[in-house]
């Protein structure tokens, strides 16, 4: 939807600020009470969905213009879609995150994205991938060493698709291939695209490169129909987000699954025992694109139209993402699964988790910003007593390690995946 | 329009480039547009004036010099906490606005059940950290997203535990205040040094400027700090929740329990309510709180509100269904209870109170309104105040009509035909959702210990429609006549209309002038003109005080 | 002068123009030490018409006002002229009850009106009043709650100035007006209560609180003459427990329970001498009973209105016999030969004409000021310790601690009975009366009703508190003839 056809939601949004908070009844403390680092980042409302909402209705007026200030609080959004889920606590009938995503690609197409977006969508051009300088040549260098089928040359059930992070960051590389030596060694017929495997592009979405990422998209999803597998998983949340949610609404039809799910599947099914004991005290950060827009794509084409005189509704039902059927269970059942692991909760969780500050392209165009929304990740799993945080994201597992809390503290990050090889 | 580079770096050097903009596009965000927020002042499809300059203020201190530099360069300025209503604004060319969000410090007194909030401490964050320590707090009808601050000293500030709690004004102890002059008022016990404790006196009370029956909605300078009294919370230091969003549910104990009290009649209601404002100690909360939704809609709604996969497109549906249906007359003049016990023979008498009210009265439980899931989430809504934003779900904008608080045996006696006026213009025009008339709502009282209902009637429309906009108006003049023919007073929706004019600016001492002095005491506006002249001697914060020129008084005699 | 005392008889009537040298001496001291100043005449409005009249005729003739409610004799010095050639307008005759309201609790009184009159009339309505502790015979209820006496049931305190709502004023400028919901509306009572309007809100009516110039203002803004007060249902039930106790620190918790839970009618703190003082009627009585009541005692009283009486005492008294039983004390329905009944009577009741501190030794003197209850045993440490100094027997005297505002503070009163015949015994009081507010000031009790020399101590604190009350009353009384000399520096 282009930014003009929000217009009604503007307009009916109702200045409550609930997009401010974590759902109100869920609020435990002041210190974490708050859900968009946008707002909490940088105070001014333009900054909030409200505010933007407001802002969009004030460029379509023609009573401002996208100056330096605007573009920035356009850009500085982490699309973590917070907003969104606490909107939809009491709204059925506004968008916040897709409005938000709407405005960015408006300023993307007016010509007002950020200089920092440039190399990165250069780099998705040049070398499908949006992490710049990294080649796309070095793509399956964390594989290297693993027998594994490629899917572009034998048939396989399953596609493992790590994703960009995985694929080119040191530390994080072993993740990846931990994660596919366990599938293998579980039995899974398992493979990877080779060099077919690209950039998911999701992140494009997120910064508001829409025509990008629409042909990324088309081309990952000729490389999976080509490949005939019947499902694709990817311990990347963005990626996750990007096939289950955005790619179906362009047609992809082959099943997306998390690895957590996967693995979790594994574990339900006794195909994966937990034997060794982990003792350790931990704490689970929800990625937002696993958790609250973890949900998947159900198509839908309709109109609105009023009831009751002016309760305005949908013709037919139209799908709602309120974050309630995101993917929260699954990691939590795999971790208590695990002998000596005990789970001690942030206050903000599932659907009003907390964003690691990466969302959006903003640890790579504002790494201010994104370093602390990071660090106040970290303060509030600290605050739980747990000895580590376990995430199962790539991206919010680079923002947390080099994150500290608000007295200059870290925390150990693990990668639900560690906590699983540990034990098995 | 934009401040000269003197000003806006004088302004800048106080609070520091982060916290100050002048960028236009930042500056429309800081815009009302009535009809899309809550008003009380009518609908109207305009924006309030865009402020010369944003500013963020951290500190007392930094809230000071603006206000000095304001006086300075006659410059207005209002500060708004959570920027929920209109009356938050500015309304001239000339004003910078002030964003009190960076100011939101909590401390607690539990021994001495008070808390000292900053202008963005809200009422679900007080509520929090209270809980904690075995108290809570009076959250406004607004919802716990609004400042306890910003109530007590902006607005009204009464809701639904104000029966049990008492209102804004009744929980204000010692604040904080820097006036329109710039000078810093300590209200009570804060000035002398002593702690928060008491905001009256020594002798005359300095606060009887700082708020009335309703607040000075920013226009009598700033309010960073206040102290607030809390109250006890017989309950775990938060309470747990289970179910998907949106239907969150409250596990409680026992000593928790919310009731929906129904009536045969108005007169059984009045009686009922009047026993509860005799016995004020029975009730934790009361509100009628869904009839919001309408009469022919409530259990419909809650409905959908409980279930995930319910949306507003199955109103229509919910609505023919003949179990709801039934379920929703059960209801139809309600009002929703929450009983809290302190200790178990409490919590017994409490029950007995209730059900002998209920037999002395003819009235009854819903029977709906106690399963389980729904007793459950109907705790949480109440008790937090966190869904209230459900106000607009329906067509993303409201306004409360009518406004029969006060005298609950002349409301209540009221009622039906106020609701069939309401269900004429459902009827006959489209501007309104057709709802069922009746969409009264409010306070079982607005005053600690009983006294007064507050009651309006949530009118809905659409913001997003020029002619719902337009003729919602019109259905507000209508039910202004009404109240007039009834001698009722000032419909709820134009409180404020004698303070903001529909084009969004401030009225001119003349407008007012004209207005005042046919008030039944006119000298009421005419000392606050004074009291404006000594505290405000550079007006520079707006109409929303009213007042009127005292030579004007004796022009008239 | 006698044209001016023409001008004034013409307003209340010869009759009710009064200045007969022992007339005017009963006003020019009271048993403060508050400086004796003659006023110049008393005169004893009929209505509010004569009130109206006075206050601009006052404001012409530039002459102070001094208002009177109560009769005496008076204690605290605000009745006492401040400034020479005063007139006293004594409202004593006012003794109208416009309205008792039984559907909505609500009266409206004039201020001659004392507890012991209205009360009878309530009751007769079967209603009541929240009372301060054991008023004198003649106190104004309106003056009472006009200057914020503290109610002796905290739990049923939403304001803190309950149970005060409306108001008429003559302010200072002589302009006459309603406060509060009152003043929304027409200036006229009765059509206010034909549209069903009984004076209930005390706030406004609009953004300032005009009846806040007016609370503990001692008369320096201008006059009442008629206030509408918050009404209870009368108890068909009603007791009175005592909870003993060794040390004050020992009942803190226990009371702050009881008023955290909402639990009890009636509470707060005697010391064994304020409890003997109030029980006992003669000075033998009062020593022997000091003698034989512990040294701390917290008073609860439990009542049963019209619903379920008898089921809301016997909840009421089991929670709270447990609750002192948590913190090692216990709730007995009798201590040293007084009978529940007994203090009920004497704590709810009206007391003789010139009260019961005066009972012990003749005179007293108080000294109470606002603070927190966690704070009340320190003041009460460093009193003994000032009282020891001074060589006043600390045995004598009362404490009175009394939670207000639902307990968020207190009212902590010091009661100093003394021979007003003895010079020596009264110089030694006046000395430590002195040094005592002085050391109370500086520890941080609030003096929020500031009598006499108070007013200096307080108000000293605050420099801008006290620039915005002159701005005020500049406001309300602009020639300042409102019993100037009153709360100034």
């Amino acid at each position: 939807m282009a930014l003009e056809d929000y217009r009604a939601m503007m307009e009916r949004c109702s200045n409550c600020s609930g997009c401010k908070w974590i759902p109100f009844d869920k609020i435990k403390s002041q210190r974490f009470s708050e859900n968009c680092p946008s707002i909490s980042y940088y105070n001014f409302n333009t900054h909030s969905a409200r505010g933007r909402f407001q802002l969009a209705q004030t460029l379509l007026d023609g009573d401002c213009e996208f100056s330096p200030d605007v573009v920035e609080a356009i850009h500085n959004c982490t699309a973590c879609g917070s907003c969104d889920s606490t909107c939809k606590i009491t709204r059925y009938n506004l968008e916040p995150l897709d409005h938000n995503l709407a405005l960015k690609a408006k300023a993307v197409e007016e010509g007002y994205a950020l200089p920092e977006q440039k190399p990165i969508m250069d780099s998705l051009q040049q070398e499908k991938t949006m992490l710049p300088g990294e080649l796309r040549s070095n793509r399956l260098h964390w594989a290297s060493g693993i027998d594994v089928k490629d899917l572009m040359k034998e048939k396989g059930e399953v596609a493992f698709y790590p994703g960009c992070k995985y694929s080119y960051n040191e530390k994080l590389k072993p993740v990846a291939a931990n994660a596919l030596k366990l599938l293998i060694n579980a039995g899974a017929d398992v493979g990877i695209f080779g060099s077919a495997d690209m950039c998911c592009a999701g992140r494009a979405l997120q910064m508001g490169f829409e025509n990008d990422y629409e042909q990324q998209a088309k081309a990952n999803m000729e490389v999976f129909t080509k490949s005939g597998v019947s499902v694709i998983v990817t311990p990347c949340s963005d990626c996750y987000h990007a096939f289950k949610r955005q790619y179906a609404k362009l047609g992809l039809d082959i099943k997306v699954m998390h690895l957590v799910e996967y693995l979790d599947e594994l574990i339900q099914d006794e195909k994966l025992v937990m034997k060794n004991r982990v003792p350790m005290t931990v704490t689970y950060h929800d990625p937002c694109h696993l958790g609250r827009l973890g949900e998947a794509y159900v198509p839908w084409e309709g109109k609105e139209k009023k009831i009751l005189n002016q309760v305005h509704t949908w013709e037919p039902r139209r799908p709602r993402y309120n974050g309630a059927d995101g993917i929260y269970d699954a990691p939590r059942r795999i971790l208590q699964s695990i002998p000596g692991v005990e789970l001690v909760e942030m206050e903000r969780i599932r659907e009003y988790t907390w964003c690691c500050g990466a969302g959006g392209g903003c640890s790579q165009t504002n790494p201010e910003f994104a370093s602390w929304t990071a660090n106040e990740r970290i303060t509030e799993a600290n605050a739980t007593g747990a000895e580590a945080m376990v995430t199962a994201c790539p991206w919010c597992e680079e923002s947390f390690m080099n994150a500290k809390d608000e007295d200059g503290n870290t925390i150990q990050v693990v990668h639900l995946i560690d906590l699983v090889l540990q034990a098995i | 329009m934009a401040l000269a580079r003197e000003i806006y770096r004088a302004f800048e050097s106080i609070v520091g480039s982060r916290n100050i903009s002048e960028d236009l596009g930042i500056r429309e965000t800081y815009r009302c547009i009535p009809a899309q927020s809550s008003a009380h002042f009518g609908p109207y499809d305009q924006k309030t004036p865009l402020p010369q300059a944003v500013i963020l203020p951290g500190s007392t201190e930094e809230v000071q010099q603006i206000v000095k530099l304001c006086n300075k360069y006659k410059i207005e300025f209002k500060a708004s906490s959570t920027f929920w209503a209109t009356m938050g604004y500015i309304g001239s060319d000339c004003a910078i606005q002030l964003d009190m969000r960076r100011m939101r410090e909590i401390e607690i007194d539990a021994k001495n059940m008070t808390a000292v909030v900053e202008p963005y401490a809200i009422g679900a964050t007080v509520q929090a950290e209270a809980m904690k320590r075995g108290l809570t707090l009076n959250i406004p009808g607004v919802g716990c997203s609004s400042s306890p601050l910003a109530s007590t000293a902006g607005w009204a500030g009464f809701g639904p535990t104000s029966i049990f709690m008492g209102c804004a004004t009744e929980n204000m102890l010692g604040a904080e205040w820097v006036l329109p002059s710039g000078e810093t008022l300590r209200t009570g016990s804060v000035g002398a040094g002593s702690g928060w404790f008491c905001g009256e006196g020594p002798g005359p009370s300095t606060r009887g400027i700082l708020r009335g029956v309703v607040g000075t909605t920013g226009t009598m300078g700033v309010c960073t700090k206040v102290a607030i009294r809390l109250h006890p919370w017989p309950g775990p230091d938060h309470i747990p929740s289970v179910g998907d969003a949106p239907a969150y549910r409250a596990v409680l104990p026992d000593n928790f329990k919310g009731y929906t009290l129904c009536f045969p009649d108005w007169g059984a209601y009045a009686n009922a309510v009047n026993l509860f404002h005799e016995n004020p100690d029975i009730l934790f909360l009361g509100h009628r709180q869904y009839n919001k939704f309408g009469r022919n809609l409530k259990v419909a709604m809650i409905k959908i509100l409980n279930d995930k996969n319910k949306q507003l497109c199955d109103l229509p549906a919910l609505m023919e269904d003949p179990v709801t249906k039934k379920q929703n007359e059960d209801m139809k003049i309600d009002v929703q209870v929450i009983l809290a016990g302190m200790s178990k023979r409490d919590m017994a008498f409490k029950e007995k109170a209730v059900d002998t009210i209920l037999e002395e009265t003819g009235g009854w439980k819903s029977e709906f309104m106690q399963e389980p899931d729904i007793a459950a989430w109907n705790l949480m809504y109440l008790l937090r105040l966190g869904h209230k934003n459900l106000n607009y779900t329906l067509c993303g904008a409201y306004e409360g009509t009518f406004g029969l608080t006060g005298n609950v045996f002349v409301s209540s006696s009221l009622m039906e035909e106020a609701s069939a006026l309401k269900r004429k213009w459902e009827l006959e025009s489209d501007c309104i959702a057709a709802v069922g008339g009746d969409s009264d709502m409010g306070s079982i009282s607005v005053m600690g210990g009983g006294g007064a209902t507050g009651w309006e009637f949530f009118t809905q429309f659409d913001a997003y429609d020029k002619e719902s906009i337009k003729n919602t108006k019109l259905f507000a003049d209508a039910t202004q006549e009404w109240m007039t023919s009834k001698g009722l007073g000032v419909d709820f929706c134009r409180w404020n209309e004698d303070a903001r004019r529909p084009d969004g600016y401030n009225y001119t001492q003349e407008q007012h002038d004209e207005m005042y002095i046919n008030l039944p005491q006119p000298h009421v506006t005419a000392y606050q003109y004074k009291v404006r002249e000594a505290f405000n001697p550079n007006k520079l914060t707006g109409s929303y005080y009213r007042t009127l020129t005292p030579e004007k008084l004796k022009e008239q005699d | 002068m006698d044209n001016v005392k023409a001008s004034l008889s013409n307003i209340v009537g010869g009759e009710n123009l009064l200045d007969s040298p022992e007339i005017l001496l009963g006003y020019a001291k009271d048993q403060s030490f508050v400086k004796e100043m003659k006023p110049w005449c008393v005169v004893k409005p009929k209505d509010a018409d004569q009130v109206e009249a006075l206050v601009k005729w006052a404001n012409k003739a530039r002459i102070p006002l001094v208002p009177v409610s109560s009769q005496g004799p008076h204690t605290r010095g605000d009745t006492v002229p401040g400034a020479p050639e005063a007139v006293i307008v004594d409202v004593s005759n006012l003794k109208k009850i416009h309205s008792i309201n039984r559907q909505h609790r609500m009266a409206v009184i004039e201020p001659g009106v004392t507890y012991g009159e209205l009360q009878a009339a309530l009751a007769e309505k079967g209603l009541a009043l929240s009372t301060s502790l054991a008023p004198r015979a003649g106190k104004s209820v309106l003056t009472s709650v006009l200057e914020v006496e503290p109610r002796i049931n905290a739990v049923h305190q939403w304001s803190y100035s309950d149970p005060l709502r409306c108001m008429e004023v003559i302010w200072g400028d002589g302009v006459r007006m309603y406060t509060g919901e009152a003043g929304g509306g027409v200036r006229d009572l009765e059509k206010q209560w034909e549209k069903e309007r009984w004076q209930v809100a005390s706030t406004g009516p609009m953004m300032f609180d005009f009846y806040r110039m007016l609370t503990s203002a001692q008369g320096t803004m201008g006059i009442v003459t008629w206030a509408s007060v918050k009404l209870e249902v009368l108890p068909q039930i009603h007791r009175m427990y005592f909870v003993p106790a060794q040390q004050l620190s020992e009942l803190e918790d226990f009371v702050r329970r009881v008023v955290r839970l909402r639990f009890s009618d009636e509470l707060f703190v005697l010391n064994g001498a304020a409890l003997a003082g109030l029980m006992g009627e003669t000075p033998e009585e009062i020593a022997k009973l000091r003698e034989q009541l512990p040294p701390w005692i917290a008073l609860v009283g439990i009542a049963g209105r019209d619903l379920l009486p008898e089921l809301r005492v016997e909840t009421q008294e089991q929670d709270i016999k447990e609750i002192a039983q948590q913190f090692a004390l216990k709730m007995v329905p009798g201590l040293a030969g007084i009978t529940g009944e007994q203090a009920l009577a004497a704590v709810t009741g009206s007391s003789d004409e010139t009260g019961w501190k005066a009972r012990a030794k003749g005179a007293y003197q108080e000294i109470f000021f606002v603070t927190t209850q966690d704070k009340a045993p320190g003041f009460v440490e460093t009193m003994k310790a000032l009282a020891a100094e001074a060589g006043y027997p600390a045995n004598e005297m009362g404490v009175y601690v009394q939670p207000q505002h639902m307990g968020t503070s207190c009212h902590l009163e010091f009661i100093l009975p003394y021979d007003s015949n003895n010079p020596k015994e009264t110089a030694k009081v006046k000395r430590l009366f002195q040094k005592a507010s002085e050391t109370m000031v500086g520890m941080g009790g609030f003096f929020a009703r500031p009598y006499g020399p108070w007013a200096y101590l307080q108000l000293n604190r605050d420099a801008q508190s006290y620039k915005t009350i002159q701005e005020l009353k500049r406001i309300f009384d602009p020639e300042g003839i409102m019993n100037p000399g009153k709360l100034t520096i």
